[in-house]
């Protein structure tokens, strides 16, 4: 009964004090409208990074052999049947709908060498039609085009490779490899194409050719070193890696394959990602901090010039706990009312008028191509909205609520009561 | 040894009851050695120059204020032992209180001014609302129902206090200066009323006052010098 009476107070008390209600309420409103726009197009821009990395990179999830990441070598090739199990469980109904692309590819270190000279290169052997579903490259086309299905002896090079080894269009380059057999093979291909990723490191090395032109070269026949799968947000990554690495329980144990996820994979990205989301926090709990301060403080002036009504209040039978209750309930049903009124419109908000994304061309004009730690940034910015994110700041507007009110509420319940029925003004 | 319970089960007793202030260095004795007892239905006053003592005591008696020594019973129950808690329970079932102005919550209406006490007691609210009607027709409060107290004439204010510290059936009334912000017509009506419920339905009352009117109305007149009761009188 005595919570009901001291809910009803509490709420006319909030609307007696119309106006700065209303003005501690627009601050939340404000607050979490901005905290929203800021969080999602944080992890919309963190999810491009992160598909952009993934696609350049082995995916969203990969399945190797361990030794592969450090050594890159032919023997490093995936077991015959733990790439075939890889390959259906992708297909199973418990992965299948997070599925946007897979990847089956055979990756290693070598040379490439034309008569202008030498240089270290990554090779990496491919399906043409799977790769161009799953990576970028092809879209980065800088002369020629991208592999095609019956190509031979083609070679798709970085640009910067092209210009190094004074390569054209049609020239011929030589590639050199540990093959099957332990043996430095050589192999002349001919350039139907060259691109240009915005990432220098991989414009330098990295080659594409067909997987057939591989096996051939090297004995390694249709022989894999990786099998990635791109997933239809990074969010599906743990579930799905937790998948495979039950399906692969066995593979794994004897050491002869390894499951990885692209934070694992790529932990520079992972760190990129880490290091905006804590800025974009910190900035977030500074302004919360402030905006709580205000509403600490004007709950605060409230309790002041209230303090004969708590006198009353408890002289008429409720404990100084109760009375402070009354407190707590108006300063914290002021700010999650407002906090999530805020996270609602930000959202709404967000969603309508941004949802397709929000374009910062004109912001990146002066910058030629702008990449993040080894990934190009795409100058339109998606928002990303998940569940897991809005649950997170509805629990923080409901802190940041508790915060605000405590204190107000501590010395609401601390009056001298006798202090405050004096009579003397 | 003193009782537990006061087995006169007078409204309130107090034994050898003091309270003392500390001020800086200084001791302000606000009540020194008070021995009182007020039974049930007396319309009692306590009399005195400013800072006698008059409000510490009625405090000390509602429960506002712990006594530095001796003890009180209420109802016949020892309050200087009780925790927070049990005073507020104190306050909310036996003891109603009317301060000199501004006792009344600003948010509610008249009613629910009147009825604000009941609704913590958990009076169901068909009796609340009996007890509120018949108290507001005894005390010419009908027809401001609805009002809040902000739009209330002082006087009203003070009737409407009154009626809030009667319909919750404490023990008794304790009222500090309930006259001292009304001018001498309200003031009447005001000690008409109270006079009245008295008179009718028991209610006990004890006043601290300045107000002449309201020591000559009253039955019985204790006067308070320096914290101690300096007299006594009972009328007869
Ligand atoms: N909280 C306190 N701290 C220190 N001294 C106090 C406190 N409350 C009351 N006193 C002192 O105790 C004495 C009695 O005060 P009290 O208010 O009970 O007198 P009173 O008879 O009600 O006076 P008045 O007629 O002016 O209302 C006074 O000297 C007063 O200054
Ligand atoms: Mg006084």
């Amino acid at each position: 009964m005595h919570a009901r009476v001291l809910v009803v107070l509490a709420m006319r008390n909030l609307r007696r004090h119309l106006r700065r209600t209303l003005l501690t309420a627009s601050a939340m409103i404000i607050g979490g409208g901005l905290l929203m726009f800021s969080l999602t197009f944080g992890d919309g821009s963190h999810e491009q990074w992160i598909d952009s990395g993934v696609r350049l990179g082995t995916g969203h999830v990969t399945v190797e052999r361990p030794e592969f990441r450090v050594r890159r070598r032919i023997d490093d090739r995936l077991p015959a049947e733990v790439r075939r199990a890889v390959e259906e469980a992708f297909a199973s109904p418990e992965i299948a709908p997070y599925v946007v692309a897979t990847s089956s590819k055979l990756s290693i270190n070598g040379l490439a060498s034309s008569a202008a000279g030498a240089r270290p290169a990554q090779i990496m052997a491919v399906d043409p039609v799977a790769e161009s579903a799953f990576g970028m490259l092809d879209e980065r086309v800088a002369e020629g085009r991208y592999l095609e299905p019956d190509d031979r002896l083609a070679a798709y090079v970085g640009a910067e490779m092209v210009e190094s080894l004074e390569l054209r269009l049609g020239s011929r380059l030589v590639v050199q490899a540990q093959d099957a057999e332990g043996e430095i093979a050589g192999q002349l291909l001919r350039v139907v194409g060259t691109f240009r990723s915005g990432v220098p490191e991989v414009d330098r090395a990295l080659i594409h050719i067909p997987l057939t032109t591989a096996g051939e070269w090297l004995g390694s026949k249709q022989d894999v070193t990786n099998v990635g799968v791109l997933l239809d947000g990074s969010a599906a990554t743990g579930r799905v890696a937790d998948r495979l690495e039950r399906v692969l329980a066995d593979p794994v144990a004897r050491g002869e394959a390894r499951v990885m996820r692209w934070r694992e994979a790529d932990p520079a990205l992972a760190a990129a990602v880490a290091i905006d989301d804590f800025g974009n926090y910190l900035i977030q709990a500074f302004l919360f901090t402030i905006i709580a301060f205000g509403i600490v403080n004007t709950v605060l002036m409230s309790v002041m010039h209230r303090h004969r009504e708590f006198g009353v209040l408890q002289a008429l039978g409720l404990t100084p706990g109760q009375t402070g209750a009354v407190v707590l309930i108006e300063g914290f049903t002021l700010t999650a009312v407002s906090g999530f009124l805020g996270v609602g419109l930000g959202l709404l908000g967000t969603w309508y008028f941004l949802g397709d994304g929000l374009d910062l061309t004109a912001m990146m004009e002066n910058m030629d191509e702008m990449t993040f730690s080894g990934v190009a940034v795409d100058p339109v910015i998606v928002p990303l909205f998940t569940a897991r994110r809005i649950v997170q700041v509805l629990v923080f507007i409901l802190f940041v609520g508790a915060m605000a009110s405590i204190y107000p509420a501590l010395r609401a319940s601390r009056i001298d009561v006798t202090e405050a029925m004096k009579f003397d003004r | 040894m003193s009782p537990i319970t006061d087995e006169n089960n007078a409204a309130v007793r107090t034994a050898g009851v003091w309270k003392i202030f500390h001020q800086e260095a200084e001791e302000v004795r606000a009540v020194q050695d008070v021995s009182l007892t007020v039974e049930r239905g007396e319309f009692t006053a306590l009399a005195g120059p400013s800072g006698s003592g008059k409000t510490t005591l009625l405090n000390l008696i509602g429960g506002l204020t712990r006594p530095t020594r001796g003890q009180v019973w209420v109802a016949g129950r020892e309050v200087s032992e009780m925790s927070n808690r049990e005073l507020a329970q104190l306050r909310l079932e036996q003891v109603g209180f009317v301060f000199q102005a501004y006792n009344l919550l600003p948010v509610l209406t008249a009613l629910e001014n009147a009825e604000f006490p009941m609704l913590l007691q958990g009076v169901a609210a068909a009796e609340r609302r009996a007890r509120v009607q018949e108290l507001f027709a005894r005390t010419g409060m009908e027809g401001l129902e609805d009002r809040r107290p902000g739009k209330l004439s002082g006087g009203q204010q003070q009737r409407l206090a009154v009626v809030r510290a009667v319909a919750s059936r404490p023990a008794l009334v304790l009222a500090d200066e309930p006259t001292a912000n009304l001018d001498s017509h309200s003031s009447e009506a005001l000690l008409d009323v109270m006079a009245e419920l008295n008179w009718d339905l028991g209610v006990t009352f004890v006043f601290a006052t300045h107000d002449a009117r309201v020591m000559e109305r009253s039955r019985r007149l204790v006067r308070m010098v320096d914290g101690h009761i300096d007299s006594d009188e009972t009328r007869a």
